[in-house]
Protein backbone atom coordinates (compact mmCIF):
# COMPACT_ATOMS: atom_id res chain seq x y z
CA UNK A 1 0.00 0.00 0.00
CA UNK A 2 1.41 3.34 -0.99
CA UNK A 3 1.50 5.46 2.10
CA UNK A 4 1.88 9.18 1.91
CA UNK A 5 1.30 12.02 4.34
CA UNK A 6 1.88 12.24 8.06
CA UNK A 7 -1.44 10.60 8.97
CA UNK A 8 -0.64 7.54 6.94
CA UNK A 9 2.92 7.51 8.25
CA UNK A 10 1.55 7.31 11.75
CA UNK A 11 -0.51 4.29 10.74
CA UNK A 12 2.44 2.74 8.98
CA UNK A 13 4.40 3.09 12.19
CA UNK A 14 1.54 1.53 14.11
CA UNK A 15 1.43 -1.39 11.70
CA UNK A 16 5.15 -2.01 12.05
CA UNK A 17 5.10 -2.11 15.83
CA UNK A 18 1.52 -2.73 16.88
CA UNK A 19 2.39 -4.31 20.21
CA UNK A 20 4.63 -1.50 21.41
CA UNK A 21 2.14 1.16 20.28
CA UNK A 22 -0.59 -0.63 22.14
CA UNK A 23 1.55 -0.98 25.24
CA UNK A 24 2.52 2.66 25.05
CA UNK A 25 -1.10 3.74 24.88
CA UNK A 26 -2.01 1.36 27.68
CA UNK A 27 0.64 2.81 29.97
CA UNK A 28 -0.73 6.32 29.32
CA UNK A 29 -4.27 5.09 29.96
CA UNK A 30 -3.17 3.54 33.25
CA UNK A 31 -1.53 6.81 34.18
CA UNK A 32 -4.81 8.66 33.54
CA UNK A 33 -6.72 6.04 35.48
CA UNK A 34 -4.32 6.54 38.39
CA UNK A 35 -5.27 10.20 38.53
CA UNK A 36 -2.80 11.88 36.17
CA UNK A 37 -5.46 13.68 34.15
CA UNK A 38 -2.89 15.66 32.20
CA UNK A 39 -1.59 12.46 30.60
CA UNK A 40 -4.80 12.26 28.60
CA UNK A 41 -3.51 15.16 26.53
CA UNK A 42 -0.86 12.84 25.08
CA UNK A 43 -3.59 10.63 23.70
CA UNK A 44 -5.45 13.65 22.33
CA UNK A 45 -2.36 14.92 20.55
CA UNK A 46 -1.65 11.51 19.11
CA UNK A 47 -5.10 10.69 17.79
CA UNK A 48 -6.88 13.99 17.20
CA UNK A 49 -5.97 14.26 13.51
CA UNK A 50 -6.93 10.67 12.75
CA UNK A 51 -10.25 11.02 14.54
CA UNK A 52 -10.96 14.36 12.94
CA UNK A 53 -10.16 12.96 9.51
CA UNK A 54 -12.54 10.02 9.94
CA UNK A 55 -15.37 12.19 11.21
CA UNK A 56 -14.76 14.89 8.63
CA UNK A 57 -14.95 12.37 5.80
CA UNK A 58 -18.06 10.87 7.33
CA UNK A 59 -19.89 14.17 7.73
CA UNK A 60 -18.23 16.26 4.99
CA UNK A 61 -18.56 19.24 7.28
CA UNK A 62 -15.67 20.90 9.06
CA UNK A 63 -17.60 22.40 11.99
CA UNK A 64 -19.52 19.21 12.69
CA UNK A 65 -16.29 17.24 12.50
CA UNK A 66 -14.63 19.55 15.00
CA UNK A 67 -17.52 19.29 17.47
CA UNK A 68 -17.79 15.53 17.12
CA UNK A 69 -14.05 15.04 17.53
CA UNK A 70 -14.18 16.97 20.78
CA UNK A 71 -17.22 14.99 21.87
CA UNK A 72 -15.36 11.77 21.12
CA UNK A 73 -12.46 12.74 23.38
CA UNK A 74 -14.82 13.93 26.12
CA UNK A 75 -16.63 10.59 26.03
CA UNK A 76 -13.34 8.72 26.11
CA UNK A 77 -12.16 10.82 29.03
CA UNK A 78 -15.35 10.17 30.97
CA UNK A 79 -15.22 6.43 30.30
CA UNK A 80 -11.48 5.84 30.58
CA UNK A 81 -11.81 4.59 34.16
CA UNK A 82 -13.85 1.68 32.80
CA UNK A 83 -11.42 0.93 29.94
CA UNK A 84 -9.92 -2.47 30.78
CA UNK A 85 -7.46 -2.73 27.93
CA UNK A 86 -9.12 -5.74 26.30
CA UNK A 87 -8.81 -3.96 22.97
CA UNK A 88 -6.24 -1.36 22.03
CA UNK A 89 -6.92 2.27 22.86
CA UNK A 90 -6.68 2.95 19.14
CA UNK A 91 -9.60 0.57 18.42
CA UNK A 92 -11.57 1.86 21.38
CA UNK A 93 -11.30 5.56 20.49
CA UNK A 94 -12.11 4.86 16.84
CA UNK A 95 -15.19 2.91 17.91
CA UNK A 96 -16.33 5.83 20.05
CA UNK A 97 -15.78 8.20 17.13
CA UNK A 98 -17.71 6.02 14.68
CA UNK A 99 -20.62 5.50 17.07
CA UNK A 100 -20.76 9.19 17.96
CA UNK A 101 -20.76 10.15 14.29
CA UNK A 102 -23.39 7.62 13.31
CA UNK A 103 -25.65 8.79 16.13
CA UNK A 104 -25.17 12.35 14.92
CA UNK A 105 -25.94 11.39 11.31
CA UNK A 106 -29.15 9.66 12.36
CA UNK A 107 -30.27 12.72 14.28
CA UNK A 108 -29.40 15.09 11.48
CA UNK A 109 -32.78 15.49 9.89
CA UNK A 110 -31.89 17.46 6.85
CA UNK A 111 -28.74 17.51 4.84
CA UNK A 112 -26.29 20.19 5.89
CA UNK A 113 -24.12 22.10 3.56
CA UNK A 114 -20.90 20.39 2.62
CA UNK A 115 -17.67 22.10 3.43
CA UNK A 116 -14.21 20.89 2.67
CA UNK A 117 -10.70 21.55 3.71
CA UNK A 118 -8.16 22.91 1.29
CA UNK A 119 -5.77 20.32 0.02
CA UNK A 120 -2.32 20.95 1.31
CA UNK A 121 -0.40 21.04 -1.94
CA UNK A 122 2.97 21.35 -0.28
CA UNK A 123 2.83 17.90 1.25
CA UNK A 124 1.02 16.27 -1.63
CA UNK A 125 3.10 13.87 -3.63
CA UNK A 126 0.33 11.66 -4.84
CA UNK A 127 0.37 10.59 -8.45
CA UNK A 128 -3.23 11.51 -8.84
CA UNK A 129 -2.48 15.08 -7.94
CA UNK A 130 0.27 15.18 -10.49
CA UNK A 131 -2.07 13.79 -13.12
CA UNK A 132 -4.55 16.46 -12.28
CA UNK A 133 -1.97 19.13 -12.76
CA UNK A 134 -3.04 21.43 -15.51
CA UNK A 135 -1.06 23.99 -17.42
CA UNK A 136 -2.31 26.91 -15.43
CA UNK A 137 -2.59 27.05 -11.64
CA UNK A 138 -6.14 28.37 -11.73
CA UNK A 139 -7.34 25.48 -13.89
CA UNK A 140 -5.70 22.97 -11.58
CA UNK A 141 -7.39 24.50 -8.58
CA UNK A 142 -10.76 24.40 -10.27
CA UNK A 143 -10.39 20.74 -11.20
CA UNK A 144 -9.33 19.78 -7.70
CA UNK A 145 -12.22 21.62 -6.13
CA UNK A 146 -14.66 20.07 -8.55
CA UNK A 147 -13.38 16.60 -7.76
CA UNK A 148 -13.51 17.27 -4.04
CA UNK A 149 -17.06 18.46 -4.27
CA UNK A 150 -18.20 15.50 -6.35
CA UNK A 151 -16.39 13.01 -4.16
CA UNK A 152 -17.85 14.43 -0.94
CA UNK A 153 -21.26 14.49 -2.51
CA UNK A 154 -20.91 10.87 -3.59
CA UNK A 155 -19.71 9.79 -0.16
CA UNK A 156 -22.74 11.38 1.41
CA UNK A 157 -24.98 9.32 -0.85
CA UNK A 158 -23.64 6.12 0.71
CA UNK A 159 -25.26 4.69 3.82
CA UNK A 160 -23.33 5.38 7.06
CA UNK A 161 -22.11 1.80 7.38
CA UNK A 162 -20.81 1.72 3.80
CA UNK A 163 -19.30 5.17 4.17
CA UNK A 164 -17.55 4.09 7.36
CA UNK A 165 -15.81 1.21 5.64
CA UNK A 166 -14.73 3.32 2.66
CA UNK A 167 -13.40 6.10 4.88
CA UNK A 168 -11.52 3.76 7.20
CA UNK A 169 -10.02 1.61 4.46
CA UNK A 170 -9.50 3.81 1.43
CA UNK A 171 -8.82 7.13 3.13
CA UNK A 172 -7.42 6.19 6.54
CA UNK A 173 -5.65 3.09 5.30
CA UNK A 174 -6.84 0.73 8.02
CA UNK A 175 -6.80 -3.00 7.35
CA UNK A 176 -9.91 -5.14 7.04
CA UNK A 177 -9.18 -6.73 10.41
CA UNK A 178 -8.88 -3.39 12.15
CA UNK A 179 -12.13 -2.17 10.61
CA UNK A 180 -13.89 -5.40 11.61
CA UNK A 181 -12.71 -4.92 15.18
CA UNK A 182 -13.77 -1.28 15.28
CA UNK A 183 -17.20 -1.86 13.75
CA UNK A 184 -17.69 -5.19 15.57
CA UNK A 185 -18.37 -7.07 12.37
CA UNK A 186 -16.59 -9.83 10.49
CA UNK A 187 -13.86 -9.35 7.92
CA UNK A 188 -16.20 -10.80 5.31
CA UNK A 189 -18.80 -8.18 6.09
CA UNK A 190 -16.18 -5.45 5.81
CA UNK A 191 -15.06 -6.73 2.41
CA UNK A 192 -18.62 -7.05 1.20
CA UNK A 193 -19.51 -3.53 2.29
CA UNK A 194 -16.35 -2.15 0.76
CA UNK A 195 -17.03 -3.85 -2.55
CA UNK A 196 -20.59 -2.56 -2.69
CA UNK A 197 -19.61 0.96 -1.62
CA UNK A 198 -16.92 1.20 -4.29
CA UNK A 199 -19.37 0.04 -6.93
CA UNK A 200 -21.75 2.74 -5.85
CA UNK A 201 -19.04 5.38 -5.92
CA UNK A 202 -17.93 4.24 -9.35
CA UNK A 203 -21.42 4.79 -10.66
CA UNK A 204 -21.75 8.20 -9.00
CA UNK A 205 -18.37 9.35 -10.34
CA UNK A 206 -18.47 7.69 -13.74
CA UNK A 207 -18.02 11.04 -15.51
CA UNK A 208 -14.81 11.73 -13.65
CA UNK A 209 -12.97 8.46 -13.27
CA UNK A 210 -12.02 5.58 -15.47
CA UNK B 1 -17.70 23.52 -14.36
CA UNK B 2 -16.17 21.56 -17.17
CA UNK B 3 -15.57 17.87 -16.77
CA UNK B 4 -12.09 16.49 -16.94
CA UNK B 5 -10.68 15.92 -20.44
CA UNK B 6 -11.13 12.31 -21.61
CA UNK B 7 -7.41 11.56 -21.67
CA UNK B 8 -6.91 12.66 -18.06
CA UNK B 9 -10.14 11.00 -16.99
CA UNK B 10 -8.81 7.64 -18.13
CA UNK B 11 -5.88 7.93 -15.74
CA UNK B 12 -7.90 8.58 -12.60
CA UNK B 13 -9.00 5.67 -10.46
CA UNK B 14 -11.42 5.72 -7.59
CA UNK B 15 -8.83 4.56 -5.06
CA UNK B 16 -6.49 7.37 -6.06
CA UNK B 17 -9.25 9.90 -5.85
CA UNK B 18 -10.20 8.74 -2.37
CA UNK B 19 -6.57 8.83 -1.30
CA UNK B 20 -6.48 12.44 -2.33
CA UNK B 21 -8.75 13.20 0.59
CA UNK B 22 -5.92 12.40 2.96
CA UNK B 23 -4.51 15.77 2.13
CA UNK B 24 -7.57 17.66 3.22
CA UNK B 25 -6.20 18.78 6.52
CA UNK B 26 -6.96 21.71 8.78
CA UNK B 27 -4.42 24.41 9.50
CA UNK B 28 -2.41 24.83 12.70
CA UNK B 29 -4.70 27.68 13.71
CA UNK B 30 -7.62 25.26 13.64
CA UNK B 31 -5.81 22.87 16.00
CA UNK B 32 -4.91 25.64 18.41
CA UNK B 33 -8.57 26.58 18.66
CA UNK B 34 -9.53 22.93 18.89
CA UNK B 35 -7.17 22.31 21.82
CA UNK B 36 -8.38 25.39 23.66
CA UNK B 37 -12.06 24.39 23.32
CA UNK B 38 -11.40 20.79 24.23
CA UNK B 39 -9.53 21.74 27.40
CA UNK B 40 -12.40 23.99 28.42
CA UNK B 41 -14.93 21.24 27.88
CA UNK B 42 -12.80 18.71 29.75
CA UNK B 43 -12.50 21.07 32.70
CA UNK B 44 -16.27 21.53 32.68
CA UNK B 45 -16.61 17.76 32.68
CA UNK B 46 -14.33 17.47 35.69
CA UNK B 47 -16.13 20.19 37.65
CA UNK B 48 -19.67 19.37 36.61
CA UNK B 49 -21.41 16.77 38.68
CA UNK B 50 -23.26 14.03 36.86
CA UNK B 51 -27.07 14.05 36.97
CA UNK B 52 -28.59 11.80 39.64
CA UNK B 53 -29.62 9.11 37.13
CA UNK B 54 -26.08 8.84 35.81
CA UNK B 55 -24.76 8.54 39.35
CA UNK B 56 -27.25 5.76 40.02
CA UNK B 57 -26.18 4.04 36.82
CA UNK B 58 -22.56 4.24 37.84
CA UNK B 59 -23.37 2.90 41.30
CA UNK B 60 -25.16 -0.08 39.83
CA UNK B 61 -22.49 -0.78 37.25
CA UNK B 62 -19.33 -2.80 37.63
CA UNK B 63 -18.65 -4.75 40.78
CA UNK B 64 -21.72 -3.61 42.67
CA UNK B 65 -23.88 -4.90 39.86
CA UNK B 66 -22.05 -8.21 39.92
CA UNK B 67 -22.41 -8.59 43.68
CA UNK B 68 -26.10 -7.68 43.44
CA UNK B 69 -26.61 -10.30 40.77
CA UNK B 70 -24.84 -12.90 42.92
CA UNK B 71 -26.97 -11.97 45.93
CA UNK B 72 -30.18 -12.28 43.94
CA UNK B 73 -29.06 -15.66 42.60
CA UNK B 74 -28.26 -16.82 46.14
CA UNK B 75 -31.70 -15.79 47.38
CA UNK B 76 -33.36 -17.62 44.50
CA UNK B 77 -31.36 -20.79 45.19
CA UNK B 78 -32.18 -20.53 48.90
CA UNK B 79 -35.87 -20.20 48.11
CA UNK B 80 -35.77 -23.25 45.86
CA UNK B 81 -33.94 -25.35 48.49
CA UNK B 82 -35.73 -24.15 51.63
CA UNK B 83 -39.30 -23.95 50.34
CA UNK B 84 -39.96 -27.73 50.02
CA UNK B 85 -38.62 -28.29 53.52
CA UNK B 86 -40.85 -25.52 54.82
CA UNK B 87 -43.87 -27.06 53.14
CA UNK B 88 -43.15 -30.53 54.60
CA UNK B 89 -43.06 -29.11 58.15
CA UNK B 90 -46.22 -27.13 57.58
CA UNK B 91 -48.43 -30.13 56.80
CA UNK B 92 -48.59 -31.78 60.34
CA UNK B 93 -49.47 -28.45 61.87
CA UNK B 94 -52.50 -28.21 59.62
CA UNK B 95 -53.59 -31.76 60.54
CA UNK B 96 -53.19 -31.09 64.23
CA UNK B 97 -55.46 -28.11 63.97
CA UNK B 98 -58.14 -30.01 62.05
CA UNK B 99 -59.98 -31.55 65.09
CA UNK B 100 -60.31 -28.19 66.70
CA UNK B 101 -61.74 -26.64 63.55
CA UNK B 102 -63.99 -29.50 62.63
CA UNK B 103 -64.67 -31.35 65.86
CA UNK B 104 -67.89 -32.93 64.71
CA UNK B 105 -66.45 -34.59 61.62
CA UNK B 106 -63.46 -35.84 63.57
CA UNK B 107 -65.60 -37.43 66.26
CA UNK B 108 -67.67 -39.18 63.63
CA UNK B 109 -64.57 -40.48 61.96
CA UNK B 110 -63.22 -41.82 65.23
CA UNK B 111 -66.57 -43.44 66.12
CA UNK B 112 -66.83 -45.10 62.74
CA UNK B 113 -63.31 -46.42 63.01
CA UNK B 114 -63.99 -47.90 66.45
CA UNK B 115 -67.21 -49.45 65.21
CA UNK B 116 -65.51 -51.00 62.27
CA UNK B 117 -62.78 -52.45 64.38
CA UNK B 118 -65.28 -53.91 66.86
CA UNK B 119 -67.39 -55.49 64.17
CA UNK B 120 -64.41 -56.81 62.35
CA UNK B 121 -63.63 -59.15 65.23
CA UNK B 122 -67.12 -60.70 65.13
CA UNK B 123 -67.63 -60.63 61.42
CA UNK B 124 -69.84 -63.56 60.30
CA UNK B 125 -68.41 -66.04 57.92
CA UNK B 126 -70.21 -65.62 54.65
CA UNK B 127 -68.15 -68.16 52.87
CA UNK B 128 -70.87 -70.73 53.40
CA UNK B 129 -73.96 -68.60 53.93
CA UNK B 130 -76.98 -69.84 52.06
CA UNK B 131 -79.73 -67.72 50.66
CA UNK B 132 -82.83 -69.81 50.35
CA UNK B 133 -85.87 -69.05 48.22
CA UNK B 134 -87.88 -71.61 50.17
CA UNK B 135 -88.17 -69.47 53.26
CA UNK B 136 -90.26 -66.75 51.66
CA UNK B 137 -92.13 -68.68 49.05
CA UNK B 138 -95.37 -69.02 51.14
CA UNK B 139 -95.59 -65.38 52.11
CA UNK B 140 -95.25 -63.78 48.71
CA UNK B 141 -97.70 -66.08 46.96
CA UNK B 142 -95.98 -66.85 43.79
CA UNK B 143 -95.43 -70.09 42.01
CA UNK B 144 -92.00 -71.27 42.38
CA UNK B 145 -90.89 -72.62 39.09
CA UNK B 146 -87.40 -73.39 40.13
CA UNK B 147 -86.07 -75.92 42.42
CA UNK B 148 -84.31 -75.45 45.68
CA UNK B 149 -81.34 -73.77 44.56
CA UNK B 150 -78.61 -72.53 46.62
CA UNK B 151 -76.57 -69.60 45.76
CA UNK B 152 -73.28 -69.11 47.26
CA UNK B 153 -72.06 -65.64 47.70
CA UNK B 154 -68.42 -65.06 47.44
CA UNK B 155 -66.85 -63.98 50.65
CA UNK B 156 -65.46 -60.78 49.21
CA UNK B 157 -68.93 -59.70 48.10
CA UNK B 158 -70.63 -60.68 51.33
CA UNK B 159 -69.95 -57.50 53.18
CA UNK B 160 -71.34 -55.41 50.38
CA UNK B 161 -74.53 -57.40 50.11
CA UNK B 162 -75.23 -57.90 53.76
CA UNK B 163 -76.94 -55.29 55.89
CA UNK B 164 -75.72 -57.04 59.01
CA UNK B 165 -72.22 -55.98 58.54
CA UNK B 166 -70.98 -52.82 60.14
CA UNK B 167 -68.52 -52.45 57.30
CA UNK B 168 -71.37 -52.61 54.86
CA UNK B 169 -73.19 -49.87 56.72
CA UNK B 170 -70.19 -47.69 56.53
CA UNK B 171 -69.77 -48.41 52.86
CA UNK B 172 -73.44 -47.94 52.26
CA UNK B 173 -73.52 -44.63 54.00
CA UNK B 174 -70.49 -43.33 52.23
CA UNK B 175 -71.19 -44.63 48.75
CA UNK B 176 -74.99 -44.64 48.79
CA UNK B 177 -75.09 -47.68 46.60
CA UNK B 178 -77.93 -50.16 46.86
CA UNK B 179 -77.18 -53.71 46.13
CA UNK B 180 -79.39 -56.40 44.82
CA UNK B 181 -79.24 -59.80 46.34
CA UNK B 182 -81.33 -61.61 43.85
Amino acid sequence: MAITGSVSKAFAHAEETPVSERDLDWSVVQSVQAGNVGAFDQLVQKYREHIFSVIYNMTSNREDASDLTQETFIKAFQAIARFKGKSSFFTWIYRIAINTTNTFLKKRSRRRYISYENINEEVTSSEIFERLTAKSRSEKGALVHELQEKLNDSLQKLSPKHRTVVVLHEIEGLSHNEIAEITKTTVGTVRSRLHYAKQQLQSYLKDYIS
Amino acid sequence: MAKLPPKRQADIKLENLLRLKRFERPSDQFWNEFDRELHQRMLQTLVKKDPWYLQVMHVFSGRILQSTAIAVAAVLVAMIVVRPAFQSTKLPIAVAQAPADDEFDASIAIAMTELTLAEATSLPNYDSDVISAEATSDEVNFVRDFGMEQMRVASYDATAYSTDSAQARVAFASAGVASLVY
